[in-house]
């Protein structure tokens, strides 16, 4: 490594520009040529993430749209008491695709988009780390979401709210295939918002403008990497959750059903776990945009900047401290509840400290009422009468009587509404400038906000006392004579407002937004940060180094420099697209990162793994198993031209650093993204142990039930022995693989295979030890849990045989030797994971019957 | 380097996480004794339950005090020669432990006022 070292400590003036002009000639075309997006049929296989960004807002939106006329219909409905404009079961259908849709449809997959636009732009990085994953990411959930949503056509769609609770949605009560649509549809959002969480970690810790170190940060950054770790801890739950749901439903396996040692509350806790840290996963972003869009309008630096990032970590960490406020009317222990009472009343300190940050700074410049403008103060007023109203539920006693009723329904639609839409659309009319030739019209903004912001309240305010005069939830119909008709009237009239607001949004879309290239309308606000850098499909011309949290306004020449090429890496290096890392700490030049350019594989990988899910609801198992092969075959084909070794020798950026285009280990950004995927996989297994103890705590006498005898105790410890004997050869096969000459020796996919049967053997035996006593999955849920935790396990070893098949591949095929590693670092790392889990289920499945003194 | 970051990273957030364990503990416990129904046992005369939660409380609000102290010594001592970035964390450090403080006070506010398993 001949990373030169540079102090973390710069100078609050401008940097000396490291790069001379005349720059030579070709230069910048040959920058133009690697990042130029595909036309023709092939122009959906591009990966820049202005082009994977627009798209993914707008499939986003076009979700808000469709997730919205449900809505719409639903007011129709309830326009007037015993109205029979839908039926009941289609009304169910109704309700529960709005929350879904415009839960897992739109809100999470919205934010995400926004970021693969935004966070490359903002912090001058020429892309996404892994911009191939972004587009995967974006194309299952375009195909996944499209076919979802058309099940409300045929009547399919799923009935049981968006919060599916069984038993309602167990086998018993929910036969038809309405909610394997919602169980197994969901899967590729899950995978599609799992994979952008990665990127978005890698993306924020790793590449960034030189010198934007943590203090320099933009905000929305901040709030970008705590909502993909919150997505990292919190979405497992809702995977791990959906998967007991689904194999209770094909298989019989008894998690949720009472009668066989299950319990319907530890859907609740799985959901939950996931649901209540979701909101607050589609809040912070929006608060990391409104960070930006204030101090731009009033043309002042963001006060508070300390406290404000303060307030997303700390809004990150209680968010998982308040699920059961959901679960307030279940009968848990008294002291239980007010734990998250006491969280959830906490949880408001935070929000709270971000609103004071940001009508300080409104308070400190001069704010000019653009629509931008307009839609934050829309913000502020209404999330903070949400989040009132939010304080008010957070208490058990008064939540007991509200509970189910619209009352609630008009808290969530506060702060959902208040704290996410009008964010979004402030984001909407304040960055339209980067993507497109024209602004969009403030004419007809003013309207659009107008129209929301009555609608909104026109709807939403009477639902506190529409709720609190007995009108419960989820009701296709009302008797008349109950004090509800009027409410719902003016309510069924605000909701017409806020479509009206949307209609006028859409048709200034048609009228001003128009695709930029190199042209765009420009920084039209005389904002501060990098994103409204001239830029192009490469983003800037140079990688800018800046010193405050204000470059455009502190280096009054930085986009002329930047534009001219006078900053770092003002071409290409290796000839094809590449962005520069930098340290995560101090942002100072590691390496080039080769970024992989557009290619079929991620369109076609997310295409099939939709298939995948989808094919599987309607229980066509054997073409959905195929598809599923050929997702995996284009995921392998995919990565087969990633990990390109060092193509040519270190090059210099500019300003006397250079920087190597290859690194292995820690530095690099896969083994980040590794470690958090290991993260994900920890998170699933941990739900899956906390579900195996509460089936414990509802079973205590019957653990295992009677008549059933765990396995000797020599299984376990067979299986723990290979287990630690196949993580050992992969050390040594590591050990092997090492020294700065270009060696590959032949032990090292030997050991691999090696390793494989002994890793496929430790597996296999466990399964085998609890067979063998006879152990049923579907007669109790203690077999349940023991075979979940074991098919897991199994489902993990199954990828690890992948993973090392593809390894021994790579060597035969000579892409592996002692420099070009990656490849078997991430296998490595994968490895020690699926083992240290294999131990420890182990140690559960055997160990907890006999300590709590089973037999 | 790696270990420096991220005991860095973890004193920095070193608060919150004293409030995460806390109440994985404090709820953990309660459901568990209550589930289990030994929560009328008595350690010292406090109830159980009672006594876990205290304890634990107890417990984070020094974990979480130690580590500001640590904290802001280690500025003290290293301030006139810190990167920016080091000391930015330093000082969202020391506002991330103040903030916990309350917040683990709070948390386990519930014991002194309600009873166990009811």
């Amino acid at each position: 490594m001949n990373v030169s070292e540079r102090p973390g400590s710069f100078a609050p003036q401008e940097p000396d520009l490291p790069n001379p002009l005349p720059r030579p000639a070709g230069e910048f075309e040959a920058l133009e040529r690697a990042w130029k997006a595909p036309r023709g049929l092939s122009f959906i296989t591009a990966v820049n993430n202005t082009y994977v960004g627009l798209w993914y807002v707008g499939t986003a939106f076009l979700f808000f749209i469709l997730a919205g006329i449900l809505a719409l219909i639903m007011r129709a409905q309830l326009a007037a008491p015993e109205s029979d404009l839908v039926g009941h079961d289609l009304y169910n259908q109704l309700f529960t695709m709005h929350g879904t849709v415009m839960m897992f449809l739109f809100a999470v997959p919205a934010v995400e988009a926004a970021s693969v636009y935004l966070l490359p732009n903002m912090q001058a990085a020429r892309d996404l780390p892994f911009p191939r994953l972004s587009a995967y990411a974006f194309w299952a959930y375009f195909v996944g979401g499209l076919v979802f949503f058309g099940t409300i056509f045929f009547g399919l769609s799923p009935n049981g709210g968006w919060f599916m609770y069984p038993p309602l949605t167990g086998s018993k009560y929910s036969p038809a295939e309405n909610a394997d649509w919602w169980l197994l549809g969901i899967g590729f959002i899950e995978i599609s918002a799992i994979a952008g969480a990665i990127e978005i970690i890698v993306g924020v810790m790793k590449t960034r403008a030189v010198g934007m170190s943590l203090d320099k940060l933009p905000v929305y950054s901040w709030a970008m990497l705590v909502f993909a770790v919150m997505i990292v801890i919190g979405f497992p739950a809702i995977i791990l959750g959906t998967l007991l749901l689904e194999m209770e439903r094909a298989f019989d396996w008894p998690f949720f059903i009472a009668e066989r040692g299950g319990d319907p509350l530890l859907w609740q806790h799985l959901f939950w776990f996931f649901g209540h840290p979701e909101v607050y996963i589609i809040f912070l972003p929006a608060t990391g945009m409104v960070s930006m869009i204030v101090p731009a309008m009033a043309q002042t630096p963001l006060v508070g900047y300390r406290l404000i990032v303060l307030a997303l970590i700390a809004t990150g960490f209680l968010s998982f401290g308040l699920w059961v406020h959901h679960m307030f009317a279940t009968g848990l222990p008294k002291m239980s509840l007010s734990f998250f009472s006491a969280a959830s009343t906490a949880v408001s300190v935070p929000s709270g400290i971000q609103v004071f940050a940001w009508i300080a700074t409104i308070a400190s410049g001069r704010m000019k009422l653009t629509t931008p403008s307009l839609f934050i103060i829309g913000f502020l007023f209404i999330f903070t009468l949400g989040g009132l109203t939010g304080v008010m539920v957070a208490m058990a006693p008064f939540d007991w009587q509200a509970h189910d009723s619209y009352f609630v329904v008009a808290h969530l639609h506060y702060v959902l509404i208040g704290g996410m839409v009008f964010p979004l659309f402030a984001a909407f009319y304040y960055w339209v400038p980067v993507a497109s030739k024209r602004p969009l019209s403030e004419r007809l903004g003013r309207w659009v906000f107008g129209l929301m912001f009555l609608g909104v309240n026109v709807t939403f305010l009477p639902m506190h006392v529409t709720g609190l005069i007995g009108m419960p939830r989820r009701v296709y119909t009302y008797p008349v004579g109950m004090g509800w008709d009027a409410l719902n009237l003016v309510s069924t009239v605000g909701a017409f407002m806020i479509a009206a607001g949307v209609a006028v949004f859409l048709v200034d879309l048609a009228r001003n937004f128009r695709f930029a290239g190199e042209d765009n309308a420009g920084n039209i606000w005389n904002a501060s940060t990098l994103e409204w850098l001239p830029n192009g499909n490469y983003n800037t011309r140079s990688i800018p180094s800046v010193v405050s949290r204000d470059p455009l306004w502190d280096q009054p020449n930085l986009s002329k420099h930047v534009e001219d090429g006078r900053y770092y890496l003002p071409g290409t290096a290796t000839g094809g697209r590449e962005a520069l890392v930098t340290s995560p700490f101090d942002a100072t030049p590691q390496y080039i990162l080769q970024v992989p350019g557009p290619g079929w594989q991620p369109v076609l990988a997310a295409v099939f793994t939709a298939a995948f899910f989808l094919l599987l609801t309607v229980k066509f198992v054997l073409t959905s198993v195929v598809c599923g092969v050929i997702a995996v075959g284009c995921v392998i084909w995919w990565l087969w031209e990633t990990d390109p070794g060092p193509v040519r020798p270190p090059a210099d950026i500019g300003g006397g650093i250079v920087v190597p285009v290859y690194v292995t280990g820690p530095m690099n950004h896969s083994w980040w993204a590794m470690i958090v995927l290991m993260v994900v996989c920890g998170m699933v297994f941990t739900c899956l142990i906390f579900s195996y103890l509460f089936l414990w705590l509802v079973n205590p006498g019957a653990w295992p039930p009677q008549g059933i005898e765990p396995p000797e105790r020599l299984w376990p410890l067979v299986s723990a022995a290979l287990y630690i004997a196949s993580a050992a050869l992969i050390v040594v096969a590591s050990r092997i693989l090492r020294g700065d000459d270009r060696r590959s020796p032949r032990a090292v996919p030997i050991l691999i295979a090696v390793a494989l049967l002994l890793v496929s053997g430790a597996s296999a035996a466990d399964l085998w030890a609890q067979w063998r006593t006879g152990l049923s999955p579907s007669a109790h849920a203690y077999g349940a849990a023991v075979y979940a935790i074991v098919s897991l396990q199994i489902f993990f070893v199954l990828t690890t045989l992948v993973m090392g098949l593809y390894t021994i591949a790579r060597w035969l095929a000579g892409r592996l030797d002692s420099i070009r590693r990656t490849t078997f670092d991430n296998t490595m790392l994968f490895w020690s994971y699926t083992v240290g889990q294999g131990l420890v289920g182990l140690a559960v499945v055997h160990g907890f019957p006999r300590l709590i003194g089973g037999p | 380097m790696i270990g420096r970051r991220t005991g860095q990273v973890v004193l920095m957030l070193a608060g919150l996480l004293a409030w995460a364990v806390q109440f994985t503990i404090i709820y953990g416990a309660t459901s568990t004794l209550c589930g289990l129904d030994r929560a009328d046992a008595t350690l010292l005369g406090i109830g159980n339950v009672q006594a876990v939660v205290l304890a634990t409380t107890l417990a984070a609000f020094l974990a979480a005090a130690g580590a500001l102290a640590w904290l802001l010594w280690a500025q003290k001592r290293t301030s006139d020669q810190a990167a920016p970035a080091d000391r930015f964390m330093t000082q969202a450090g020391a506002l991330i432990g103040g903030f916990s403080l309350i917040a683990i006070l709070w948390q386990g506010l519930p014991a002194l006022i309600l009873p166990a398993c009811a």
